[in-house]
């Protein structure tokens, strides 16, 4: 077993990750409840921002603020459009025809930067920050600022969202409509709106997401894109309800997936880290319950 | 009702156009730089194959490869420089009044689709010659086929059944020699521990048998790791890598660019680029990398380079190199590098095997024996020459160069020379025995 120093510098690593997971797993989470959509598109969305934010700054010589703010966007109105378009019609259907209808459009964006970018051009990065922007160091262990930002910001958008759920009046809509979007409607909430804002508010996060993981991770459309697994896996966890849960669970697969690193006996099977914790997380809630796909996650 | 679906409908598609519009225009411009490039060095004259100047506009010569293209591991470099040198040799006579017409296939490391290439390009597009190919997995499918069907290849192997087959000879060295090249470099800057680190795709375990026989003949220790390359954390690897080595110990990558680049860009983000001797195998050797690298890693990074540097005194072949990449190299997407000098001596390979049929009879007979007779082949970018032959065993480049990242481009090391492979791995001890014999 490896000293506990073998361990330690995986610690920053593996909670900025988390954070990051977490920032998406919550933008999940909430358009979930508001639409009952599980969008598995979320990580196409923010690889394509990022792809377009690189492209600018690379190609055209835009300033880095004006591109991130691009890529911020597009998520957001790339995922609005989506909404915007197939919601209504797959508002009637089940979750779980939403979800793959999601995929589609995953694939749609995956199979639109393949196009567009080669996939041996290797002058691709985005880069927040480097050696010489080392925030802090515990222990020996660096800590750099895109970590320290990746975890602090996936931490306050997890509060936010709790906070904009229970407190504001959109956010009452949104948990209203994830109660019964019929009976919501009827009260005169307006439905479409909320739901935009919803569509919307999930592709900015997105949108973060994506240029954030292009810094500690890797600036691959395809990479970026089954990101989205370790997401999936966290909202899971939360069964697709609490967004506490979403964020403890993303912070817990980020750390355990890097944790195990040091351990030769086991490191190469790290990738299995977000399916084995999601399975463990709902067998162990489906105790003695019956599991549905279906809206409310279990019953 | 219809009115509200109609609002949606034209603020989506006007969301739609814009976001359209922004990737296609921030896109756009690589292509709108290269074609620029592509015009103002149109004017200049090449000297490629016949170098007369003249558009070929006889019966086509279809040659065809396959390339590995995959999310983190794309060899297309390869075969798109030599296509582009073969337009050069078009643009001036092409073969005796033939162009050449190169069909480039890609799989995503499947059997199936690897077999499925060969058998399109050798049933449907009827090749006469196979070269260029770099892929994972097409030597240990393909070779069969090839054998059978008299095909001898000019390709970039990767698999280890690409260098020990009477088919296949390879313009370099691949992983395992490149691996062991680096190694070499590592154990003479004083490494005491080397790890090996690569990614899992088939056949990987192989790589390592070579600097593991050169590291056990100098008494240094191997660690062996292997990582998923479509989902690596640059971060996570770096200092999976450092904890593996130790004091004292080095970092021999066997990845690919865009992989290698993330590792140690990992390393650059957690201060580790001094923790260690950071070695990598050739595919680290492109300007691209160190361009993305940056100063930091100056000097740093010792790359076995399998070809020479073309910056510092390039001769004919290396000028010729950077004109037709300038010129033709439009798809070429990693610049200056082993790979797309790889691909441009395997286009000069097959011009001068072409070249040489004096029947001006171009078929599947011909072509490869042409190429199978190519011996003495000198070339400013290879240390020694470079020859086909009766060999059961081909590894003709077997003395290569190392360079290192300087100031945006990859520089040859001063004073490292050209470097022999060790003969302590004993395939490369099996090759210098066949060119001893018969003077190669």
């Amino acid at each position: 077993m490896p000293s506990w120093s073998s361990f330690q510098p995986f610690i920053p690593i593996g909670l900025a990750l988390g954070g990051v997971y977490a920032l998406s797993g919550v933008g999940m989470v909430v358009l979930y409840r508001a639409t009952g959509v599980l969008n598995l598109a979320y990580g196409a969305i923010g690889a394509m921002g990022a792809m377009i934010a690189w492209s600018m700054i690379t190609n055209a010589g835009v300033p880095s603020f004006w591109a991130y703010l691009v890529a911020v966007l597009f998520g957001g109105f790339s995922t609005l459009f989506y909404g915007t378009i197939f919601g209504p019609a797959l508002a009637a259907r089940d979750p779980l025809v939403k979800s793959v209808a999601t995929l589609g459009f995953a694939l749609v964006l995956l199979g639109l930067m393949t196009l567009l970018w080669s996939n041996s051009d290797i002058t691709r990065s985005i880069t927040f920050s480097t050696d010489d922007s080392t925030a802090f160091t515990v222990s020996s262990v660096s800590v750099s600022w895109t970590q320290v930002i990746a975890f602090a910001f996936g931490l306050a958008v997890a509060v936010g969202a709790t906070v904009f759920l229970r407190v504001t009046k959109l956010g009452t809509a949104m948990r209203a409509l994830a109660d019964d979007r019929e009976i919501t409607a009827t009260l005169g909430v307006p439905v479409r709106r909320v739901e935009a804002a919803a569509w919307f508010g999930s592709g900015i996060l997105a949108g973060i997401t994506g240029l954030l993981l292009a810094d500690l991770d890797t600036l691959d459309p395809a990479t970026l894109t089954f990101l989205v697994i370790f997401t999936v896996a966290a909202a899971l966890i939360a069964r697709l309800r609490s967004i506490g849960v979403t964020f403890v669970a993303a912070v817990v697969i980020g750390l355990v997936d890097n944790l195990v690193t040091p351990i030769n006996s086991i490191t190469n099977y790290r990738d299995m880290t977000p399916f084995v914790l999601a399975i463990i997380a709902l067998l162990f809630f489906a105790r003695g319950r019956q599991y549905s796909f279906a809206r409310g996650g279990i019953r | 009702m219809r009115k509200n679906v109609g609002w949606r409908v034209r603020i989506s598609v006007a969301m739609l156009v814009v976001a359209v519009a922004v990737t296609v225009a921030t896109t756009t411009t690589v292509f709108g730089k290269t074609n620029s490039k592509h015009a103002t060095a149109a004017a200049a004259a090449l000297k490629c194959g016949l170098g007369n100047g003249k558009a070929a506009t006889g019966t086509p010569i279809v040659l065809g490869a396959i390339a590995t293209d995959q999310p983190g591991t794309s060899f297309t470099d390869i075969p798109n420089m030599a296509n582009a040198y073969f337009q050069c040799v078009n643009a001036n006579g092409g073969i005796y009044g033939h162009p050449i017409e190169y069909k480039i296939l890609t799989d995503t490391t499947v059997p199936s689709q690897v077999t499925a290439d060969a058998s399109e390009l050798i049933s449907t597009d009827h090749v006469v010659g196979i070269v260029g190919n770099t892929d994972i997995i097409d030597c240990a499918v393909n070779g069969a086929t090839y054998a059978k069907d008299g095909y001898f290849l000019i390709d970039a192997g990767i698999a280890a059944q690409c260098y020990a087959s009477p088919w296949s000879a390879t313009v370099n060295m691949g992983p395992r020699y490149s691996g062991d090249g680096a190694a070499q470099t590592a154990i003479m800057h004083g490494a005491k521990t080397i790890v090996i680190d690569q990614s899992n795709v088939p056949g990987y375990q192989s790589n390592a048998l070579g600097i593991q026989a050169i590291a056990k003949a100098h008494g240094v220790k191997v660690v062996s790791l292997a990582a998923n390359a479509a989902s690596l954390n640059g971060e996570t690897e770096a200092e999976r890598i450092v904890q593996a080595a130790g004091s004292h110990g080095a970092a021999d990558l066997i990845f690919t660019p865009p992989v290698a680049q993330q590792i140690l860009q990992g390393a650059q983000k957690l201060g580790l680029e001094s923790k260690v001797i950071w070695t990598c195998a050739t595919p680290c050797n492109t300007d691209s990398l160190a361009a993305s690298l940056g100063p930091a890693w100056n000097h740093k990074l010792f790359v076995n380079a399998e070809m020479n540097d073309v910056h510092d005194d390039p001769g004919v072949d290396d000028n010729l190199f950077l004109k037709v990449l300038h010129q033709y190299g439009s798809a070429v997407s990693g610049g200056i590098g082993s790979f797309s000098q790889f691909g441009f001596t395997v286009g000069q390979l097959t011009v001068q095997a072409l070249l040489s049929i004096k029947s001006k009879v171009y078929t599947v007979k011909t072509v490869n024996a042409a190429i199978e007779n190519l011996s003495g082949f000198k070339t400013d970018m290879l240390c020694k020459p470079w020859y086909y032959g009766k060999a059961a065993v081909h590894l003709p480049n077997n003395t290569d160069y190392t360079v290192w990242p300087d100031n945006g481009t990859m520089q040859i090391v001063p004073g490292s020379g050209c470097l022999p492979i060790s003969t302590d791995d004993p395939e490369v001890a099996t090759v210098r025995a066949y060119e001893k014999k018969h003077g190669v």
